[in-house]
């Protein structure tokens, strides 16, 4: 019992993280209605900026994140304005895919050049710290990541909730010709919506480094793991996306720590094929849909 | 009366065939103008090509004598010209009041939007009565309402407004040709395009009759109500007369 508590505490704090991540690239589908397949590139990209920030000027990830963050913000309204605003309306979801494909293959191909193909990881001081709470371990890098997650989700809660900005972007998601007709310019809630969406891994990315081993193709895992998160809390679902993040990663951590970790990484297909089965839209795929 | 919009010789379509083959059209300031005709002769077409939705392959568009042909939504919405869709045009999944808040997106004096849905929920009291309602969960005929007090929101010039009572009870109907009627009585300036032609020309005082992309005819509400031609193709049977105050829903 008391391994699986712990492994539901692990759980708890990792999917916080992913929800992080997987709210950035739901995001950007109830926007644009594109999946966008490098987002789990912009994660690692990130995790590159801040190691070297790390190795190089001593700045801790979690610091990083106000400098990374606001960089792959610029990035993301960059790449949207120059491979993806083309795309037409009618066939944006499809060809997306390949486009943005494309975008993480070009990242991966740089980070590759750059960083070489050897495993990096962050090793603050305090990556080996943990707390010991009524006889459970808590990890300090992992709930700190945690509380990094919960403190961007709910940054990027208001923003769309509370402000101008934000109605904009969830009227556009909700009605695009209406919105235009109240004076909304699409094009331009697209490129900042997809920069936010980016923006949101990066926050995740910064510290990821402190958390796993990574090099340039640890994109690959780590989308299919994205893609599990939003489908199951289904497309462009933000709340889906939380609750999905956290259902995922209990139950991998769960498998990992009563079972074995070579399982851990199968129970989100699992889990993902399971629910699907019965809500083929996702959890909340028809009772928020659209709703961001 | 000055023509607050003129259109002039406006071809228009959504790809290589043009929907509007030639459109000339004039609405007075002050006017409830009607645009009548069979389904498909283009008469959503023509508002889009007003507020900018879609943009013309040739002739102008004059709004109070300056030529806004080419100009898109915003900049139209700027000068005072408001489109209202024949599509619902909510946001469901927001509340009345965040829908009501999407008025002042471009304008962002927050302040004197609020006095003025003040003002608007005077005449839609459901506004404010509703307000933290989701307006997805609101009757179509609700949701009508929460457009049509969005709309005067802005204080428009021009106000477009696509079949408004499509797919409404009778009630409903009542209530937005009411609104309508109280449109008038401000004196402000409406383009409607209405598939019910009886209730749509009887609430205005003038009227155009649309047909394959071209203008067929033109005259005031009351002359193409008697108008026997009129009356065998959209009347649906011989022309009777018809007043506001009486059968403002219609009853067909
Ligand atoms: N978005 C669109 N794309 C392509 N064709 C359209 C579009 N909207 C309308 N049409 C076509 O244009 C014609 C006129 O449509 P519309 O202006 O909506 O007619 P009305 O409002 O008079 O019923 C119709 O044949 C319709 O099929
Ligand atoms: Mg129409």
């Amino acid at each position: 019992m008391h391994t699986i508590i712990q492994g539901v505490i692990l759980g708890i704090l990792t999917g916080g993280v992913y929800a992080l991540m997987a709210g950035g690239q739901t995001l950007i589908f109830g926007i644009m209605k594109v999946v966008n397949l490098a987002q789990g590139a912009m994660v690692i990209l990130s995790a590159y900026l801040s190691y070297t920030l790390f190795t190089s000027a001593g700045i801790d990830p979690f610091l990083a994140v106000l400098i990374t963050t606001p960089a792959m913000f610029c990035l993301g309204v960059a790449v949207q304005w120059l491979f993806l605003r083309q795309l037409r309306r009618e066939d944006a979801a499809e060809l997306s895919i390949l486009v943005t494909f494309a975008i993480a293959l070009a990242v991966e191909g740089v980070l590759s050049v750059v960083y070489s193909t050897s495993y990096r990881s962050i090793n603050a001081s305090y990556a080996n710290t943990s707390f010991t709470v009524g006889g459970y371990q808590v990890s300090a890098v992992r709930l700190y990541a945690f509380l990094l997650s919960v403190g961007v989700l709910g940054l990027l809660y208001l923003l769309l909730h509370r402000t101008r900005f934000g109605r904009a972007v969830r009227a556009t998601v909700q009605n695009p010709e209406a919105a235009r007709l109240l004076g909304v310019e699409p094009a331009r809630i697209r490129a900042l919506g997809f920069g936010l969406g980016t923006a949101t891994a990066a926050a995740a990315g910064s510290v990821f480094g402190l958390i796993y081993p990574f090099n340039a193709g640890s994109h690959y895992d780590l989308i299919s793991q994205l893609l599990s998160v939003v489908v199951l809390g289904g497309l462009g679902s933000l709340g889906g996306a939380v609750v999905a993040g956290v259902i995922i990663g209990v139950s991998s951590s769960v498998v990992a720590v009563a079972w074995s970790p070579t399982w851990s990484q199968f129970t989100f297909f699992v889990v993902l094929l399971a629910v699907l089965l019965i809500r083929p839209r996702g959890l909340f795929g028809t009772v928020l849909r659209g709703a961001l | 009366m000055t023509a607050l919009l003129n259109l002039d010789s406006i071809v228009a379509g959504y790809g290589a065939g043009d929907i509007l083959k030639g459109v000339d059209l004039n609405v007075s300031e002050g006017d409830v103008t009607c645009l009548i005709g069979p389904n498909g002769a283009g008469k959503s077409t023509v508002l889009k090509a007003v507020s900018g939705l879609l943009r013309p392959k040739t002739g102008r568009v004059l709004f109070c004598g300056d030529d806004v042909t080419g100009l898109g939504p915003k900049a139209k919405l700027l000068r005072g010209i408001v489109h209202v869709p024949q599509d619902r045009s909510l946001f469901p999944a927001m509340t009345v009041w965040d829908n009501l808040l999407m008025a002042g997106y471009l304008k962002r004096d927050t302040k004197a939007l609020k006095s003025r849905i003040d003002t608007v929920a005077g005449l839609f009291p459901i506004v404010v009565q509703r307000r933290t309602a989701h307006a997805g969960s609101l009757s179509g005929g609700e949701q009508k309402q929460v457009e049509l007090a969005r709309t005067l929101l802005f204080d428009p010039k021009l106000i477009l407004l696509d079949e408004p009572s499509i797919g409404l009870d009778p009630k409903s109907r009542r209530l937005v040709f009411e609104a309508v009627g109280q449109l008038a009585a401000d004196g402000r300036t409406v383009l409607l395009v209405e598939q019910n032609a009886r209730s749509g020309l009887a609430a205005s005082d003038r009227g155009v009759v649309l047909e394959a992309g071209m203008v067929r005819l033109t005259g005031t509400g009351q002359a193409l109500l008697a108008d026997p031609e009129v009356a065998r193709l959209y009347l649906g049977a011989a022309a009777r007369p018809v007043t506001t105050t009486t059968t403002p829903g219609g009853t067909e």
